[in-house]
């Protein structure tokens, strides 16, 4: 009992809280539960990649136990301050639509609400996947041991996962903090960080990913207008969805794709970095540039904080997502700068991946520092 | 730098599974030469048309990929630019956008073509039933719990088979070599590996001498696993047996 409250806690309830307080500085037509959810998570796990990178760097003992109490302070403090927020300025937005669920689908025809149940059966299909059949990884050993590691023996990558030797900070993966807080997790909720990860994690990254394909399907599709709907908009998304499933389950072309990734990896990092932040961003470049009524800069300016959110969050994945994701900020914003004609766009984007140009940095000094050492 | 591009053309290759004849990667680029013609909205052609081709320009580019490998001081991840395409996105999106009208049919169709080019995830070799919460083999459950310490903690000898799942299960049990062992390619080499695995038949006296150094408290071999003597010539008792693995306990290392 207290484990699935615990799961509820920290897995729904604070990134959904938390998510309020960026979700208040957005436009109102934006601030649906789902996004709120999505800001959640990626600024939840901005924090935690604040607060665990420098304590890995500079703490060597029971750095977890520091790592931890201080994230769980901010993040208990970020989700009353986006409650309180939200109820002050009574900013609800759009969510109370979820309330009005049950009108959303009476207004569908009978065969938008079968496409739905077939994506609905297929995401379905792919949950119970996930928790009744194993997947096995080699790198495995690695990251589920790390997460292992920081719940038993509360100490962040000075004990090689592979054997248990201790060593000092494992620079090449001691950045990626985003096995703590799967550990972090873990410990608060008193579930075993294996079974967290195999069983639990797929439960919640797998919708997550979903949620992003959707707000993006959303916005390729979804106008709210009586002529979209004459046109069948709403079904262009749940098609559009039924393919999105499609594509994960038959994408398997290698073990390489990202697909091959999402479904089999689904709690590793880079798993999380290739199929939630990358289309995440790309999601936030239509959310900034898609030509709709772009609102004043007060109510975007949620967006580019979860821009900068997103950025961080690719670091505390991977530490080449980070580099990953530069490159991709870099060419969008290109493109984007072009078509805009407004250079603009350029520092913009720019400023958003100032996190990354700090990760790197971090990387390097801690990394490669001790050759400038006399 | 033609050697360059070559490579980053096999990178590709094997990236869309075109040496098992999976053929996703066609559906990708002609929606992409659709979208190029047909996407009239500025901003989504930044995102799905400019955007994906210039990644793909820089893909195929020698001096970038020299300039990748040697930031990163890694070639083997190269691949991973071409995450950035989000190639069943922009696919999904083209198809709805192509069939319009007739977007139902499309679907199914595209369905079709996914199902016949791409390939089923779960008739992988690496998934299999889950056994337990922990989605790890149960033998190697059984064996954590039977070996684990009350406290502090102990080295084991285990073999290749459990050397990916026996930290995963418990921190508290460690182990001389890891899964790094098993990576040929990694070109890594211990002794305590070479007298575990690679021998066709054991020797026991080295084989004692070299676990004793760690020293590992227990040892756990495949019941068909040759020795030149048995272990417990040497100081050890079997202390259980979990399915075709035994597992030795080192008496005179007293730990338990």
């Amino acid at each position: 009992m207290i484990q699935i409250a615990g799961i509820l806690f920290w897995l729904v309830i604070i990134p959904f809280c938390i998510g309020l307080l960026p979700a208040g500085f957005m436009p109102e037509d934006e601030r649906k539960p789902g996004i709120v959810l999505l800001a959640g998570y990626f600024t939840m796990w901005a924090v935690f990649g604040l607060v665990t990178i420098p304590v890995v760097v500079f703490v060597r003992y029971d750095n977890f136990i520091l790592a931890s109490r201080c994230f769980m302070a901010l993040a208990i403090l970020g989700a009353a301050a986006g409650v309180w927020l939200t109820y002050r300025r009574r900013r609800f937005g759009r969510l109370r639509e979820w309330m009005s669920f049950a009108d959303c689908i009476r207004e569908m025809s009978v065969a938008e609400r079968i496409e739905w149940l077939l994506f609905l059966l297929l995401l379905g299909f792919q949950l119970y996947k996930a928790v009744a059949y194993a997947s096995f990884d080699g790198d495995d050993a690695y990251y589920v041991a790390a997460s292992l590691i920081a719940q038993q023996a509360d100490t962040m990558y000075t004990i090689l996962p592979l054997t248990g030797r201790h060593t000092g900070l494992d620079i090449r993966h001691a950045l990626a903090v985003f096995p703590m807080w799967v550990a972090f997790v873990a410990q608060k909720s008193h579930i075993h960080a294996t079974i967290l990860s195999h069983t639990i994690m797929p439960l919640v990254l797998i919708p997550l990913t979903y949620l992003v394909y959707y707000e993006i399907g959303r916005l390729l599709f979804g106008r709210p207008d009586r002529q979209a709907k004459a046109e069948g908009s709403g079904e262009n998304l749940s098609l559009f969805m039924i393919l999105m499933a499609v594509f994960q389950i038959f994408g398997n072309v290698s073990i390489y794709t990202n697909e091959t990734f999402f479904l089999t990896r689904t709690w590793q990092g880079k798993a999380v970095a290739g199929s939630l932040v990358i289309p995440a961003l790309l999601w936030l470049f239509l959310l900034l540039y898609s030509g709709r009524k772009k609102g004043a800069a007060a109510e975007r300016a949620g967006i580019w904080l979860l821009l900068v959110c997103v950025n961080i969050t690719a670091g505390i994945c991977s530490s080449i997502a980070v580099f990953l994701v530069s490159i991709l900020m870099a060419v969008a914003a290109f493109c984007l700068a072009i078509v805009e004609r407004d250079y603009k766009v350029l520092f913009k984007m720019g400023a958003a991946c100032i996190p990354n140009a700090f990760y790197v940095l971090t990387y390097l000094i801690v990394g490669y520092g001790y050759l400038f050492k006399q | 730098m033609w050697g360059i591009f070559l490579e980053s053309v096999v990178i590709f290759k094997n990236y869309m599974g075109f040496h098992q004849h999976r053929y996703l990667a066609f559906l990708y680029l002609g929606i992409l030469l659709y979208l190029w013609f047909a996407e009239k909205d500025r901003h989504r052609r930044a995102v799905f048309v400019y955007a994906p081709t210039l990644l793909l320009v820089m893909f195929f580019c020698p001096l970038f990929r020299k300039l990748f490998v040697r930031l990163l001081d890694d070639s083997e991840t190269y691949y991973r630019l071409l995450w950035l395409l989000q190639m069943s996105l922009v696919s999904a999106y083209g198809v709805i956008r192509l069939c319009a009208a007739h977007r139902r049919i499309g679907t199914a169709l595209a369905c079709l073509l996914i199902l016949f080019g791409g390939d089923y995830v779960y008739d992988s070799e690496h998934i299999s039933k889950a056994e337990n919460a922990y989605h790890l083999p149960q033998e190697t459950v059984d064996i954590a719990e039977m070996i684990e310490p009350q406290e502090g903690r102990i080295t084991v000898l285990v073999p290749a088979d459990l050397i990916y799942y026996i930290r995963q299960y418990s921190s508290n049990i460690e182990l001389p070599y890891g899964r790094e062992m098993l990576i040929s390619r990694w070109a890594y080499h211990h002794p305590m590996y070479e007298a575990m695995e690679e021998a066709e038949v054991i020797e026991t006296e080295t084989f004692v001498e070299l676990a004793r150094e760690y020293p590992c408290a227990y040892i756990i071999l495949k019941e068909d696993r040759e020795t030149t003597e048995p272990l417990t010539a040497y100081g050890y008792e079997v202390y259980g047996q979990v399915d075709e693995f035994v597992i030795y306990r080192d008496l005179e290392t007293g730990m338990e």
